[in-house]
């Protein structure tokens, strides 16, 4: 497990997100899109449930301890979870990391 | 991405809170994944228990393969999870086909599984279960999620319409899912039904159309409860935290 420490700035943490998700959906999907910081997971991105487990292991995977990415998830509607954006996602790992 | 051999193929499994002392597996339905547990149900009983979920073969991120969709070969491969897995006893769930899979396992290895968790398993032997088998078409996909997005409001992209597409296609035509599950359809008339002794939760929607396989089962199943909640078949999407404060409550009754 890469596990970090070092706090991240959220354009380092927004870089990361999607390196995730290029490694999840595939770089020929990634180039069509604009991600931004405003681009929802299942609208914007059309990921489905399965690709963000997916997405959600490598967030786990790479901040390990620092932070409860499911327990967070969790705490979601399905409202929530459909309109989730990786602003969103950004704003509570510089939350965690804080 | 959790991937292990299981009966020389490759299973995708999550595992929450491996240090509880008692195993809760949770078996999703056909053409699902272990997603539908993922996100809400599994990270709230994985609060008092070992949790662990399975991408059945062909579904989301195990290997594929082209035969063995029967119960016999699904309750097979879980046993062989779990042996895999250390598991000797689990509390086991199972929503929709993978419902009829628990039910499957317990009347197959009653030694194994504690307490039994139903969500939506429909009669094999229902019209409409075997109708969806017979009559796929893009078009029925295309009409499936137009009414699955009503409930779920869950919208797919095109990209999400295409994978799925290429799964269904691939289960319907290149796969034995259409023969295998023929083979069952006497399942909910068979005796071996009644040999259930486990403690047995039913959870039904209200407004589902399986609602009446779940009064079945409550008949032939001895220590079995069934529990109406509001929804269709879809009710661990629509109502996830119901279900799983359900499926708590049940496996820590005494």
């Amino acid at each position: 497990m890469d596990t970090i420490t070092t706090k991240l700035s959220s354009e380092e943490i927004f870089n990361l997100m999607k390196q995730f998700i290029t490694e999840v959906i595939g770089e020929e999907f990634v180039e069509e899109m604009d991600i931004t910081p405003e681009s929802s997971f299942t609208k914007d991105l059309e990921m489905d449930s399965i690709e963000i487990v997916s997405f959600s292991e490598k967030i786990k995977a790479h901040f390990g301890e620092q932070i409860d990415f499911t327990g967070w998830l969790s705490s979601m509607d399905l409202d929530q979870l459909i309109n989730l954006n990786l602003g969103m996602i950004i704003s509570y790992i510089e939350e965690c990391q804080s | 991405m959790p991937i292990i051999t299981v009966n020389g193929k490759s299973v995708h499994i999550q595992e929450l809170n491996k240090e509880a002392t008692e195993t809760i597996v949770l078996v999703h339905g056909m053409f699902s994944n272990l997603s539908v547990y993922y996100f809400n149900i599994a990270p709230l009983l994985a609060t008092k228990y070992h949790v662990v979920l399975y991408d059945l073969k062909s579904h989301g991120m195990s290997e594929k393969a082209l035969e063995g969709y029967d119960l016999e070969s699904m309750t097979n491969d879980l046993f062989a999870l779990m042996e895999v897995l250390n598991l000797q006893k689990v509390h086991l769930g199972g929503y929709s086909f993978g419902g009829l899979i628990a039910l499957k396992m317990a009347i197959r290895f009653p030694e194994r599984i504690n307490k039994l968790a139903i969500i939506e398993a429909p009669d094999p032997n229902d019209d409409k279960t075997r109708g969806i088998i017979d009559e796929y078409s893009r078009e029925f996909l295309e009409h499936y999620v137009e009414n699955f997005t009503d409930t779920t409001k869950v919208k797919m992209g095109k990209r999400q319409m295409e994978r799925n597409h290429r799964m269904y296609e691939y289960l319907f035509y290149q796969t034995s899912i259409k023969t295998d599950m023929e083979l069952e359809k006497d399942f909910f008339g068979s005796p071996a039904i009644e040999t259930i002794k486990q403690s047995t939760l039913l959870l039904y929607g209200t407004d589902s159309n399986c609602l009446n396989a779940g009064k079945h089962l409550d008949g032939m199943i001895k220590n079995a409860s069934l529990i109406a909640v509001r929804g269709d078949h879809n009710i661990p999407i629509q109502q996830p935290l119901v279900i799983a404060e359900a499926l708590l409550n049940f496996f820590q009754e005494i």
